[in-house]
């Protein structure tokens, strides 16, 4: 294996930045253009419905939201666990931590009604008994201690007493909040497909390969494909420890998957054997199954899971599969409609419209052109000195 | 303080839609806005098949998954047992309607489900969503209702404009006693066969609480524990499982 052997291949390394940068401005251009529909038409132009509530923008911002999640816990390897050969990635991690989680607030602030009205009501009602209401907590209280901890380390104050306690805090308070927002589904017991306490453990087992996804791509992206452009000790994070953890969390997903398409095909309850029934035969599971979760696995069994070409594969296809997985279990919950007799007889028909995906692109786009701000500007590449 | 609750006798109903036409004429909804619903359900196949109907408003639950989950208050309970939607509050985030058991929930910006859409025909002005030539109750955005303002859910009030102004103690809320006429529900209002009725559930000497325990009135999805505050009467008060059409499953 090769640990910086040459300089960094700079022409490569800006060759991607520049890509980057023309995926961000084609996409936000896109994403504002199908967003004037929803100026002019509002969220009638969804495709959304009474009887099918949430859709693609909610599902989106559950994934990026866990993506932040599972960002934060690989920093933490690093800034809570002492993991020392974590340190080189922490900072990229933070910041792709901050972007994640403003791509998700963006794609949910454009899909409920009154999104400016949350700032005032939701601190002044205390509504406790709703999972939704804790989220929010949680969320906010992350996001500040996670902008906090990146602003110190952006300072170079990695490990002062206080630079250690916000990370231990965001990464606390990142468990709470992954956890209600997994509550936010599982308390539902009118809706057995999402019913169960395990779907706290489900979204932060996830939450943390989608979060090492993402490193597994953009990390090596930023560093031109290639480990050799890496500093040694980064190069050592990602051919050796992040390849082996990618592997051990992605068996566990596809176990959880598995168990849980199995559970639904053999119960009864029509919500959960009819459901599963449809999502399980549909190729966009098959795809997220075989291509998008047991060929990266398979993949990070061979000897190759060190290269940095065979992790972006496999790191893109986990996010594909992830993606689907999200999509399939937020609108997979409303398939059925309730109590809706023969106005309703079969499942209800719902793909998402042009101004909900525009939504969505408009809110990656702003993510990727915030990452490339960070990577020009703020050296994201940095590491404690010692 | 009066629990208000509604018994509907399935023996009685025709399922002739005249409590949701009133509804709709009484509360200004749009086609597809059901606060109150007659829904159809097919139970077994030839030969042996049987059409069920159930006249559907908002249940009024005792224990509303509605509000335990809206993250703003908005959704709340009044003293009388009603639920309702505070449209001042409400941040359009629908976990409500995820959260309803019975689907009784509607989003304001929704796609119209006829054309020409009637928002366009009769375009709101300032807060309010559409602007209907004929008014029905007067508006009041904190108890959920009148017109929707925009980016709020809104669902069945049992009439709050009407039954709130009902004098204080009144066990039942009839067209028998013509000087209540006015305090009546839409829907219990011109149900022709008098299928329904309401009244106070928790007063043991109301008609609605002695036709609950006399015929033994039960409740939907007992299941979800929401304990809804509308009760059926006759044999058929059993909603049947979901299934799909023979060629699809
Ligand atoms: S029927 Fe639905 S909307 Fe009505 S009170 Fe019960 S849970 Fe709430
Ligand atoms: S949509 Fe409105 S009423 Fe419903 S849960 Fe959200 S804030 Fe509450």
């Amino acid at each position: 294996m090769s640990i910086i052997t040459h300089a960094p291949d700079q022409a490569s390394i800006s060759r991607i930045s520049n890509l980057r940068l023309g995926v961000g401005i084609a996409g936000l251009i896109a994403g504002l253009a199908a967003g004037i529909g929803l100026l002019s038409g509002g969220h009638a132009t969804f495709n959304t419905s009474s009887l099918l509530t949430w859709g693609l923008p909610v599902s989106t911002y559950v994934f990026f939201v866990l993506t932040s999640t599972g960002l934060t816990f690989v920093a933490s390897l690093a800034m809570v666990f002492g993991m020392k050969d974590f340190y080189p990635i922490a900072k990229r991690c933070v910041w792709g931590a901050v972007v994640t989680l403003i791509i998700g607030f963006i794609s949910l602030g454009l899909e409920i009604g009154n999104p400016l009205r949350m700032l005032w009501v939701i601190p002044t009602n205390m509504a406790v008994s709703s999972p939704m209401w804790w989220m929010g907590l949680f969320y906010l209280t992350y996001a500040i201690l996670l902008v906090w901890k990146f602003h110190l380390i952006n300072q170079g104050d990695w490990d002062s007493s206080q630079s250690r306690i916000i990370g231990i805090a965001s990464f606390v308070a990142v468990i709470f909040a992954h956890a209600t927002l997994g509550s936010v589904f599982g308390m539902m017991s009118m809706r057995p497909f999402w019913y169960g306490p395990m779907v706290p453990v489900y979204f932060l087992i996830t939450a943390f390969l989608s979060g090492l996804a993402f490193i597994m791509l953009f990390i090596n992206l930023d560093y031109g494909v290639n480990h050799a452009n890496m500093s040694e000790g980064a190069a050592r994070a990602m051919s050796r420890q992040l390849p082996a953890i990618f592997g051990v969390v992605l068996g566990l997903v596809i176990v959880f998957t598995l168990a849980k398409t199995m559970t639904g095909l053999w119960s009864n309850v029509p919500e959960n054997k009819i459901v599963t029934q449809y999502i399980a035969s549909s190729a966009l599971f098959q795809f997220e199954l075989w291509i998008g979760m047991v060929l990266p696995f398979i993949m990070m069994l061979s000897s190759k899971r060190h290269e940095a070409t065979t992790q972006v594969v496999a790191g893109g296809l986990v996010i594909v599969a992830l993606f689907i997985g999200r999509y399939e279990y937020v609108v997979g919950g409303q398939l059925i409609p309730m109590f809706k007799g023969a106005w309703a007889d079969d499942l209800i028909a719902y793909a998402p419209s042009i101004t909900e995906i525009g939504i969505i692109i408009l809110a990656i786009s702003v993510g990727i052109l915030l990452y490339a701000l960070g990577d020009k500007k703020l050296n994201l590449s940095d590491s404690p000195r010692k | 303080m009066a629990r208000w609750g509604m018994v509907i006798d399935l023996a009685k109903c025709t399922g002739c839609q005249a409590c949701s036409t009133a509804c709709q004429m009484e509360n200004n909804r749009l086609p597809g806005e059901n606060y109150q619903d007659v829904l159809y359900y097919t139970e077994r196949a030839q030969p042996t098949p049987v059409l069920k109907w159930f006249p559907r408003p908002c249940m009024h639950c005792e224990e509303p998954s509605c509000m335990h989950v809206c993250p703003t208050k908005a959704t709340f309970k009044t003293e009388d047992g009603v639920v309702l939607v505070d449209w001042n509050k409400c941040i359009g985030c629908k976990y409500c309607m995820i959260a309803c058991p019975y689907g009784v929930r509607f989003y304001t910006d929704e796609k119209p489900t006829i054309e020409p859409n009637v928002k366009d025909v009769f375009p709101g002005t300032g807060d309010l969503s559409w602007n209907p030539p004929y008014k029905g109750p007067q508006q009041d955005n904190a108890h959920g209702v009148g017109i929707q303002p925009h980016g709020v859910v809104s669902k069945c009030t049992f009439c709050y404009h009407k039954i709130s102004k009902a004098p204080k103690g009144t066990p039942d809320l009839s067209n028998d006693n013509p000087a209540l006429r006015e305090f009546v529900p839409a829907c219990v209002r011109t149900c022709a066969p008098t299928a329904r009725y309401f009244g106070d559930i928790d007063n043991p000497n109301s008609e609605v609480s002695r036709l609950i325990s006399d015929r033994k009135g039960v409740r939907l999805l007992e299941h979800t524990g929401n304990k809804p505050q509308v009760y059926y009467l006759g044999e058929s008060g059993a909603v049947p499982g979901f299934s799909r059409p023979d060629n699809k499953s």
